[in-house]
């Protein structure tokens, strides 16, 4: 009964894990932009990290040591490092983006800029992290987050459904480098590094151990495929009633009366809270994950469980890179930009990451009877290498203001 | 024992189960026509700075950062965290913790 209410709240926190400003940004302009011919990105995004989160859950477990340590310990600290400080610039920009997402939630609302409002997103970030303890925070968070599914009302109310042929992948004329890079920025959305290291400090936190390994496969499967239908429900809706406006989503203003419709004088309150609650809860995670990470390979104390004072330097960690990630917002870079970017450059982060932890993952020393299936390798690796090509190809082009 | 697999890079962490950083280099003497005699266990921010890159952890030494030193003989377990029969309160590997402590515990809620 323990368990199966575990499965419950773990699939809900997917849910806030999975929904974030990345998501938000990401599937709105795709739908708005290419109707529902993005919708592969999401579930090629969706089967890469519902393998990766229940790795990485099964490693922590058999081994009792989050994914960040092991690493560290297999491949030595000269590949460690340079794999935390790309991680770590890559939290920063995703915690901006978050912080953004919050604060332009709070700008829809009041009408006050957004740039005023990062620092109080991130004091209240911190505030939650300083007097919470991981379990509350997490079902809090969690909890609030089911408001995104405003939009899978929207979506049903609006008739949302892809014409005849409409969910293939399709290279628009003349606009093939802007999809391919939207693709990108979606599957980045999707398997967020800092998810890895948050997951599996989770399960180190709840003392998961090998009785948890059905429990963990559940969450990982039903959790992340439910935060795929959020995810997938936000796009069909602003397929359904942005794109025949011919609104392309430059801006979160631009779409944040895309649920009146449905919800008439709620709409605007409704889209601000999703928007919001769910970039709250991804900035806890990131910048939980990046004090993990930092405390993880230094050697020192860490945990949420434990009390502020008791991992300081932990404390200290995720307190600076908040403040770190207040300050772009603060001077007013436009928070969907740096989202859609931030997403993109996730990419390239990726094999980085994906092809250790692969290694890991097939040690028999390590996870004795439970390493992976050669199916789960050939997945992971198949989808992050593809993913890798398309963003070194796409990014450029990009930057460079290709079509 | 294979040392860089099994003692390099691991977690140190005193008798209490304490974590008082990694294991960034491993001394050894080297003598002629013996095997190699194992000396200390090294931990500390100059020990991760040889590591990433000799100039760097030069640069380190001369603002007078040193790495501290563990009589390997002090080893108590190794696993995936290696053990030493030591205290925390011994070493000053937790000073900036405790220092940061001080402050933290002057604020509600820490």
């Amino acid at each position: 009964m323990k368990k199966a209410l575990e499965i419950t709240l773990g699939i809900v926190t997917s849910v806030g894990g999975f929904v974030d400003a990345g998501s938000f940004a990401t599937s709105l302009q795709a739908g708005a932009r290419h109707g529902f011919r993005l919708m592969w990105a999401v579930g090629l995004g969706t089967l890469c990290v519902i393998f990766l989160t229940e790795m990485s859950g099964r490693l922590a477990l058999m081994s009792k040591h989050p994914v960040r340590e092991l690493i560290h310990k297999r491949f030595g600290l000269r590949y460690s490092a340079a794999l935390l400080l790309g991680c770590l610039i890559l939290d920063q920009l995703v915690l901006a983006s978050e912080i953004g997402g919050v604060a332009m939630a709070a700008q829809l609302v009041t009408g006050v800029a957004f740039r005023w409002w990062a620092l109080p997103a991130a004091l209240a970030v911190w505030a939650l992290l300083w007097f919470l303890t991981f379990g509350v925070m997490e079902k809090a968070i969690s909890i609030a987050g089911l408001v995104t599914l405003a939009f899978v009302v929207a979506a049903f109310r609006a008739h949302a459904a892809p014409p005849s042929g409409g969910l293939l992948p399709a290279w628009p004329e003349g606009q093939s480098a802007r999809y391919g890079f939207l693709a990108v920025s979606i599957i980045g959305a999707t398997i967020m590094p800092s998810m890895l290291f948050f997951y599996s400090s989770g399960a180190i936190e709840e003392q998961w151990d090998r009785g948890y390994l059905w429990v963990n496969r559940a969450v990982a499967a039903l959790g992340m495929a439910f935060g795929a239908g959020i995810a997938l429900a936000i796009m069909a809706a602003s397929a359904a009633i942005l794109m025949p406006k011919g609104i392309r989503v430059e801006s979160y203003a631009e779409a944040s009366r895309m649920l009146e419709g449905s919800f008439g004088g709620w709409g605007l309150p409704l889209f601000a809270a999703s928007l919001g609650v769910a970039s709250f809860g991804a900035a806890v995670e990131v910048s939980l994950s990046g004090a993990y990470e930092i405390a993880q390979t230094a050697g020192w104390n860490w945990g949420k469980e434990k009390k502020a004072r008791d991992a300081s330097r932990f404390t200290l960690s995720y307190t600076a890179m908040l403040a770190l990630g207040a300050v772009p917002i603060a001077l007013g870079v436009d928070p969907l930009k740096l989202t859609v970017f931030t997403m993109a450059i996730a990419c390239l982060i990726l094999p980085f990451l994906t092809f250790p932890f692969l290694a890991l993952m097939n040690d028999r020393t390590v996870l004795r009877d439970q390493v992976n299936s050669r199916w789960a390798n050939y997945a992971v690796a198949g989808i992050v290498g593809l993913t890798f090509l398309l963003a070194i190809v796409a990014i450029p082009l990009q930057i460079l203001g290709g079509s | 024992m294979d040392l860089i697999r099994e003692v390099l890079d691991n977690q140190l962490v005193d008798r209490n189960q304490q974590r008082l950083g990694k294991i960034d280099s491993i001394v050894a003497e080297f003598r002629p026509g013996r095997p190699p005699l194992l000396k200390y266990i090294e931990t500390g921010w100059a020990a991760k700075g040889t590591r990433i890159h000799r100039r760097l952890g030069e640069w380190m030494r001369r603002r007078g950062s040193r790495p501290y030193r563990i009589d390997w003989t002090a080893i108590r377990d190794v696993g995936v965290d290696v053990e030493v029969a030591l205290e925390a309160k011994e070493t000053p590997l937790l000073r900036t913790e405790n220092r940061l402590r001080r402050v933290l515990t002057r604020i509600p809620g820490s």
